[in-house]
């Protein structure tokens, strides 16, 4: 903790050059005042004497404030009233005498008009008249320098409790992502294992087809956001691997426009979806049916549509959470956690029981496109 | 026929392969390598013209009998198609020449393309040595193959595969017969690849293989289009008009 607090970015205000030039300025401004005042009461007394001598008084002063957060600043920041006054009350006697003790030195002429005293009488002459001012300018310091930790801290906490926030919804997108792949490595497993007893070459083919997805699933990892082309590659395998289990009955069709590819969404966003339009939708036909997904940009925003003929969406679907499958609720988490309020998710009826999903998200692109592997020769 | 050696320390791996193989018309399995020595072995021994070879195998790796083999060594080299889990060796197995990649598992549908390829290359390399002796190099550097990944598999594609290419911003869209391939890629570094007598540039955004071009048309207003054997109509620009019009009257 201690280690934090000496590598953390102190005010501007307290730079030594600022801070005592600073207290020297209040010093000008108060010898400007007292002159002013004197002339008023036509009792002159000379402009560069008052600058020098309250000049001088509060360079004194800031050099010893800020001497004392140079030494003891970052204990003073989390310095509790106790600790302040035990050590600032006996602090601001000896400091405010000392400034005096200095000062007088260099200005033996003063006070003014009372003749020749010599050093001990005019020390106890300034310190009756400003030992008081000194010490209200020294705990003035203080407290600026206790201000300033209480400042800190809060900032601290506010920091801490965002990064708090991200850290939990990054690992709501790592549970989110990660139920992904066993829920439809399971269902298609299952597929396979149907049609073994079926189809032996369609089993076979599904089983090399899921073995490729496989692979890419574990070669990304836990990545979170992928460039479009490798999600919709992703997209590609997963509907030829549905096309062998609807045996070519479902017409699929992509469409993405071709300055997308290299556009960032969150990865296995569209295979919940399908699954879902397969498994709701086009499974429920007797006819052929047919699937579209489209990508498309309008000005910043990502436009994902998939569409699918079939009955339409039937009162379940809608109302109840649980038909309306584990894939849907864990896109629309997952959009919400990556995007916030920047996004949309809809599901509608289209006329003859067509339906129509459409999410948006903001654009954004990839800053380190995919390497693809890719070689020439002979 | 062509004489095949499986390499693979695992049993079913063996069993697999065997068992596709046998499908296959024309192929006769020679023998099997268990580890790497062995397999060598065995190759030196029965020089088969296929080697189905594992990369994680005791010993040494695949990819280091792909180079002991091919360093002149074994008279004629093989061809070697791996067959692996990996697939983060498939560059250096594209180096070594190999015929095809197979990650597993494969179909047999994808097996069947490789042992296709392999008889291809066979057929290739017979009626070159009949004609002038020598192995089929590209003219210039050019490539004649590129590997890349697409969709969770190594694809070694013959550049005579791909019918057209289009550019679809920082990416090319790779079309053959059956499938595309989006590779990150730019126009220019894969023209400079392509043999520019079989591939040609007809716009800002497209290289057609020339091999599968039918015609060239005039639009109205004086435009132009390359219609394919395929029926794809692509949009060519006034400036390439001439080069093409001389390449297709030459072949």
């Amino acid at each position: 903790m201690s280690l934090q607090r000496s590598t953390r970015p102190q005010p501007v205000f307290m730079h030594p050059a600022i801070f005592i030039c600073g207290s020297v300025l209040l010093g000008v401004l108060f010898a400007l005042q007292e002159w002013m005042g004197m002339r008023l009461w036509s009792y002159h007394v000379g402009l560069v004497l008052e600058l020098e001598a309250w000049g001088l008084q509060y360079l004194l002063l800031g050099t010893i404030c800020w001497t004392v957060w140079w030494r003891f600043g970052e204990r003073i920041q989390q310095a509790n009233l106790k600790w302040i006054i035990t050590r600032g009350l006996p602090f601001s006697i000896v400091a405010g005498v000392l400034e005096e003790m200095v000062w007088i030195l260099c200005f033996p002429n003063l006070p003014l008009r009372h003749g020749h005293m010599t050093y001990w009488p005019r020390l106890a002459f300034h310190l009756n008249a400003e030992l008081i001012d000194n010490m209200v300018i020294l705990w003035c310091a203080i407290g600026l320098f206790r201000g300033v930790g209480y400042y800190q801290q809060a900032r601290e906490k506010e920091a801490s409790a965002a990064q708090l926030k991200t850290q939990l919804a990054q690992a709501q997108l790592r549970a989110l992502r990660m139920q992904l792949n066993p829920h439809f490595l399971f269902n298609t497993m299952n597929s396979i294992s149907s049609l073994m007893q079926t189809d032996i070459a369609a089993a076979d083919l599904m089983l090399e087809q899921l073995s490729s997805l496989l692979r890419i699933a574990l070669e990304r990892g836990e990545v979170q956001l992928i460039p479009l082309s490798d999600e919709m590659e992703f997209v590609e395998m997963y509907l030829a691997m549905q096309d062998v289990r609807f045996m070519g009955r479902v017409r699929q069709e992509i469409f993405v426009e071709p300055e997308l590819h290299d556009a960032l969404v969150p990865a296995m966003l569209l295979q919940p979806l399908i699954e879902n339009a397969y498994a709701h939708g086009l499974s429920k036909l007797e006819k052929p049916g047919q699937i579209a997904v489209t990508v498309r940009r309008q000005n910043t925003t990502l436009t994902i549509g998939v569409t699918n003929s079939g009955r339409g969406l039937h009162p379940a679907t809608t109302n109840g959470g649980r038909r309306q499958g584990l894939g849907i609720a864990n896109v629309k988490d997952r959009l919400r956690l990556h995007y916030g309020n920047d996004q949309t998710f809809a599901i509608e009826e289209m006329e003859q029981g067509e339906v129509h999903v459409k999410l948006t998200l903001p654009l954004q692109f990839s800053e380190r496109p995919t390497a693809i592997l890719t070689g020439y020769g002979a | 026929m062509i004489h095949a050696v499986l390499a693979d320390d695992e049993v079913l791996a063996r069993s697999k392969l065997r068992q596709l193989l046998s499908a296959e018309p024309g192929i006769e399995i020679v023998g099997e390598g268990t580890n790497a020595q062995e397999t060598i072995d065995l190759v030196r021994a029965s020089k088969p013209h296929v080697l189905f070879l594992d990369i994680q195998m005791p010993g040494m790796d695949g990819l280091d009998i792909a180079s002991e083999l091919s360093t002149g060594k074994v008279v004629p080299a093989p061809h070697i198609i791996f067959t692996t889990a990996h697939d983060q060796y498939a560059l250096r197995a594209f180096e070594v020449h190999a015929v095809d990649y197979l990650l597993k598992p494969f179909t047999r549908e994808r097996l069947s393309s490789a042992v296709e390829r392999v008889r291809k290359q066979i057929l290739l390399a017979s009626q070159q040595q009949a004609v002038n002796g020598t192995l089929g190099q590209s003219p210039a550097g050019y490539a004649t193959r590129i590997v890349f990944k697409s969709r969770g598999r190594i694809i070694f594609l013959p550049v005579s595969d791909i019918r057209w290419i289009n550019a679809e911003e920082n990416y090319v869209r790779i079309r053959t017969k059956t499938e595309t391939h989006l590779l990150r890629e730019t126009m220019a570094r894969l023209q400079e690849k392509l043999d520019p007598e079989m591939f040609l540039r007809v716009h800002r955004s497209s290289i057609v293989n020339l091999q599968h071009v039918k015609e060239v048309r005039t639009e109205a207003e004086g435009d132009y289009s390359v219609v394919l054997l395929s029926g794809d109509k692509l949009p060519m620009s006034r400036s390439y008009r001439a080069r093409i019009s001389g390449l297709l009257t030459r072949s």
